[in-house]
């Protein structure tokens, strides 16, 4: 099947040694929505900017449309590129910065006329149009910039923390506009940000990158459910994460781990050693779910907001966990700061990972 | 206390800065408006117009001849419009080249700059011998020329060195991503938002080259620059004719800093912030 984007073992290492990233696989599908989602320095930024074709790749593949390019210079590939500080052409009024890809390839008046007005149409600019594009708010100018790079029509549009700049009100709603906008065009994104709601809020598929190696490649769910690695685990949602050594397992579907609070079984590897349990898997009390774990501890802390208690609980070696729980499936008050807790979680909510 | 100490005494460095700025000016424009009959200095016989209309060849014969200022003013000017156009493109390229690390950059980077660094007589004179030796004729056109390149690239490369550094690389980066060639890229998105430092680094060059002196002193054979005959009438008696020479060619410099001034205020006019690009987060 042709994908529309894909990186084989994409790699680059400076002259001086250092390896920003490594050995990166992804394929992309027409259409798709994907998040590169990571601390700074990661190297999803230089990922990206391969991709665009600003940075060398050093090891690995390209491929667009089946296409290999990665020697081929960021002008002629099918990309566009919205940078956080917009980039927006201080010189030329809003029409002319959204002209500028069009102007160059010669397309022709009419053809060009149409293509702008729609656009500036579609992302309500048509009144600023022949305003200087630096004279206007934050916004304004980020939608300059996706209307500026849309309009030349690229196969792939890269974003590089396109909302960073902007305040939370703003974020939120060109986030939601952003989404309807990719639904609508089909057009494929690559989206980096370092904004765990973004990533998770906004793309199909989110790649966690931590050190320039990819941790893990899945749907936004599944990062909080399922997380690969101790990173993503760490990363991702609030999880506890309990040691052991890999033990027989129960059954086909689940294995099981030797822990210093006993057995622990969940979803993983035959011979994972870390168990995952996210923090809302927990219930204060036990329900009756075969094969339950059970765990007991005192409550340290305790704060409920409106539906959702969260709980600071120390178990008996003193290590604390966080615990999320509903406040309508507890009773809050029968939870006192210093009273015992069991906690219950049911294994097909734990993670069983290598450590 | 402090205070009211600091205030008189910095009016008075200030007011003797201005006096030593613009006092020899001062001096010169009153000097050219002696009589006929009056020497270079004071006092001042008759107030009179007499030495700008013999400068201008508009006077009744006298027994001071007409300074020869003509051709050499020519040469000058031609002579410093060529240094401007070489070293602005030559100092914009380089500072384009250094703006990616590349290897030997930084002895690169000491050699342009000794070009103003090295005192200008022993050039001149290190030109001349190498000339003779190879048998090239001096001239303006040709060996000044080149010395005057290596003097004033310098300049013209260090000022644009700022402007690239302070220059969002991303425009040019979207402008790529749009699919626009690196050329069209430069010509269209590079090159107007470092227009204010292109002018002024032909200014740099345009004043450095016009008023050069020792450089040009070996070098430029039997055909005078500016300068040049300006300092040979010297050698035989000085007649306010040179001052009047002096008030014109100043106000020559003020037309081109007034130019250098409006194109200025109309560029940053047109956009307030030019590097709007790099507003902070």
């Amino acid at each position: 099947m042709l994908y529309d984007l894909e990186l084989k073992s994409v790699g680059k290492t400076y002259p001086d040694g250092t390896v920003a990233v490594s050995d990166f696989d992804l394929k992309v599908e027409k259409g798709e929505f994907v998040a590169f989602l990571g601390p700074s320095g990661c190297g999803k930024s230089t990922t990206l900017r391969m991709i665009a074709g600003f940075e060398e790749i050093t090891n690995g593949d390209i491929f667009i449309m089946g296409q290999n390019i990665s020697k081929t210079p960021p002008e002629k590939r099918p990309t566009s590129m919205i940078f956080q500080n917009y980039a927006l052409f201080p010189h030329m009024s809003v029409r002319q910065n959204i002209a500028f890809g069009l102007d160059i390839k010669g397309t022709p008046k009419a053809e060009k006329d149409r293509k702008i007005d729609r656009i500036l149409d579609m992302f309500n600019l048509t009144e600023f149009a022949d305003r200087k594009a630096d004279k206007l708010s934050g916004g304004q100018r980020q939608r300059i910039a996706l209307a500026r790079g849309l309009v030349v029509e690229p196969e792939i549009l890269l974003l590089d923390e396109p909302l960073g700049a902007l305040d939370a009100n703003l974020r939120r709603i060109i986030q939601n506009e952003l989404k309807l906008l990719q639904r609508d065009l089909g057009i494929t994104f690559v989206f980096v940000t370092h904004a765990q709601s973004e990533a998770l809020g906004l793309s199909d598929r989110v790649v966690v990158m931590s050190n320039g190696v990819v941790e893990q490649i899945s749907a936004p769910k599944e990062l909080y459910t399922r997380p690969a690695t101790p990173f993503v685990a760490g990363f991702i949602g609030s999880n506890t994460l309990i040691e052991g050594k890999p033990s027989q397992g129960r059954d086909q579907e689940l294995q099981q781990i030797e822990t210093r609070y006993g057995p622990i079984s969940g979803v993983g590897a035959a011979d994972a050693n870390l168990a995952v349990i996210p923090a809302e898997a927990f219930t204060l009390g036990l329900r009756n779910t075969p094969g339950e774990i059970r765990l007991e501890g005192t409550v340290t802390a305790k704060q409920v907001v409106g539906s959702i208690g969260y709980f600071r609980v120390k178990l008996s070696d003193g290590y604390e966990i966080e615990v999320e729980a509903h406040a309508g499936a507890i009773e809050a008050q029968n939870y006192a700061l210093g009273s015992p807790v069991t906690l219950g979680v049911d294994p097909m909510s734990v993670t069983l990972i290598h450590h | 206390m402090e205070v009211r100490l600091l205030r008189p005494v910095l009016m008075l460095y200030t007011a003797l800065f201005l006096l030593f700025l613009y006092g020899p000016i001062i001096i010169l424009a009153i000097l050219s408006f002696q009589s006929q009959s009056g020497g270079p200095q004071f006092p001042i016989q008759e107030w009179s117009v007499y030495w700008y209309r013999h400068l201008l060849g508009l006077a009744e014969t006298s027994r001071v001849s007409q300074l020869p200022v003509g051709e050499s003013l020519v040469r000058s000017l031609v002579l410093a419009f060529m240094t401007t156009v070489v070293s602005v493109t030559l100092g914009t390229m380089s500072a384009e080249a250094f703006r990616t690390r590349f290897k030997g950059a930084g002895p690169i980077f000491y050699l342009i700059i000794l070009g103003m660094m090295v005192p200008g007589v022993l050039v001149g004179l290190g030109v001349a011998l190498l000339a003779n030796f190879l048998d090239i004729g001096r001239a303006w056109w040709s060996t000044s020329f080149v010395l005057h390149v290596v003097y004033t690239f310098p300049f013209a490369f260090l000022v644009m060195l700022a402007i690239f550094n302070r220059f969002d690389r991303s425009v040019e980066e979207a402008s790529l991503s749009l699919g626009v060639s690196p050329a069209k890229t430069f010509r269209r998105v590079t090159f107007p938002l470092i227009f204010p430092g292109v002018l002024s680094a032909m200014l740099f060059s345009f004043t450095l080259s016009y008023d050069e002196f020792s450089r040009t002193l070996f070098t430029a054979g039997a055909d005078l620059t500016l300068p040049l005959s300006i300092y040979g009438t010297f050698s035989v008696e000085i007649y306010p004719n040179v001052f009047a020479f002096g008030v014109l060619t100043t106000l020559f410099s003020f037309t081109l800093l007034a130019i250098y001034g409006l194109l200025m205020k109309r560029f940053t006019a047109r956009s307030k912030s030019r590097f709007a690009g790099q507003e902070e987060t």
